[in-house]
């Protein structure tokens, strides 16, 4: 009995030992950060537009945010923000680069009169059935349009890089956030998605992105040049909404900036179906496309034959 | 018949009707801005490929003779999100379904909605949805 109660007082004590040592080490473990709170103040949209033109260029405007940011913050590992999930731009509106055009009006770019007579031109030829996408070829819709394609899409975030991706011909934008300088100057060449460094300012990555091509915003939108420049807020709204703030400068094409807001939102998923998978865009014959002389889009040679299409994804 | 045709109904409509906001990669241009046309059939083949997929519908012509037509729509990813899957239009599954077609004749059409036998309605344009 005795050997017993002896036994049962050491188990005890060292239970308590226990106890104690573990509700010592969780009372001094670190709880993880969240980010940090956000320097750069918040604007109204109008606010947003006069930003941008009250700088000239777009590395301008990203060396004001970064000073008002006071350089930013580095992310530690435990600070990340939750990004998680896939998303997709809102279609309802059509594909127009600004989702605040209005239905039926003229995209709200403040156009140079060379690129205004081109937008133009474009409208009026899609009411009389001439359109040619130059991604018909498959080539990448490439930065800014980049923000506009409604398919899924992904944002992972590390401490040193953020990828924001869009299924779309596997489209992979990196944004290095680790303190490294763009390309120098005398090495740049255009390139679709350009290249894009940032920083964090608590839980919001701004972007500058250089180096892009010429394109178009969308179809029935205008073009850019390969001297089109970006700068990105990107920030989570809610649990569901991705919000990006873009501002876009390209001088033989824009009078101004061109400001505008993009929405990404989270798709629900609940049984886990959707996954960004490989895009091979030219895997299908029938999807092959060529332009007319008249300047439209004609399938190249459409067989639904025995020989038709692509052996892939047949049930 | 294992590959019984249902007979064609060739219906062409002037109706506007839901269609998707664009098209990937390709402008529609090629396709009527708001004629339809119905046909009712047996799939022969489905390609879910990117970027666009295409439902390839067997139906029989006014001669009797089968004739096949071309269904675009966008990929697989976008499809699903409308709710059609892989295994929902297996080879020989018949249905009705409705497209913008070409306006140089020739047998294809932007997919625009379609009904099983069964009566599972497939969408394309949901999946542009963002929910």
């Amino acid at each position: 009995m005795t050997h017993g109660r002896t036994k049962m007082g050491a188990m005890m004590g060292a239970f308590l030992t226990l106890s104690t040592v573990l509700s010592a080490c969780t009372a001094s473990s670190p709880k993880p950060a969240g980010p940090a709170a956000p320097r750069i103040a918040e604007r109204t949209k109008e606010q947003k537009a006069e930003l941008g033109r009250q700088h000239k260029t777009a590395a301008d405007l990203y060396q004001a945010l970064r000073e008002e940011a006071k350089g930013g913050q580095p992310l530690s590992s435990a600070g990340l923000p939750d990004w998680s999930g896939v998303y997709s731009r809102p279609a309802d509106k059509g594909f127009t680069f600004d989702p605040d055009q209005p239905d039926g009006g003229l995209p709200t770019a403040k156009l140079t009169p060379e690129y205004q007579k081109k937008l133009l031109k474009r409208i009026e030829d899609v009411k009389h059935g001439i359109e040619w996408d130059p991604i018909s070829t498959c080539s990448p819709p490439g930065m800014p349009r980049w923000l506009t394609e409604p398919f899924l899409r992904e944002f992972v975030v590390t401490p040193e890089q953020t990828w924001l991706i869009n299924e779309m011909v596997n489209d992979v934008r990196r944004v290095y956030t680790d303190g490294r300088p763009h390309v120098a100057e005398e090495d740049r060449l255009p390139i679709p998605d350009g290249d894009s460094i940032g920083f964090w300012d608590g839980p919001q990555l701004v972007v500058h992105t250089n180096q892009l091509q010429a394109g178009i915003y969308q179809r029935s939108n205008p073009d850019y040049t390969n001297q089109v420049e970006t700068v990105e807020i990107w920030k989570k709204m809610d649990d569901k909404t991705m919000g990006v703030d873009v501002w876009v400068y390209d001088p033989p094409a824009l009078v101004e900036p061109w400001y505008v807001k993009q929405t990404y939102v989270k798709l629900d998923d609940p049984d886990k179906n959707l996954r960004i998978r490989y895009w091979n865009c030219g895997e299908n014959p029938n999807n092959s496309v060529v332009q007319t002389k008249d300047g439209t889009t004609q399938f190249r040679d459409l067989n639904f034959g025995e020989k038709s299409g692509a052996e892939k994804g047949k049930p | 018949m294992k590959r019984a045709l249902f007979t064609a109904l060739l219906g062409l409509g002037a109706m506007i009707m839901s269609v998707p906001p664009g098209f990937a990669h390709h402008s529609a241009a090629m396709f009527e801005p708001t004629k339809t046309i119905t046909v009712e059939g047996v799939v022969k083949e489905w390609q879910l490929t990117n970027p666009h997929s295409w439902l390839l519908v067997e139906v029989t012509g006014k001669d009797g003779k089968p004739v096949v037509w071309g269904f675009e729509a966008e990929g697989p990813s976008t499809l699903l999100r409308a709710g059609i899957k892989p295994s929902d239009l297996k080879v020989g599954t018949k249905l009705t379904i409705t497209g913008r077609p070409m306006k140089d004749g020739q047998k294809a059409a932007i997919w625009v909605s379609a009904v099983r036998e069964d009566g599972k309605k497939l969408d394309p344009a949901a999946g542009f949805k963002t929910k």
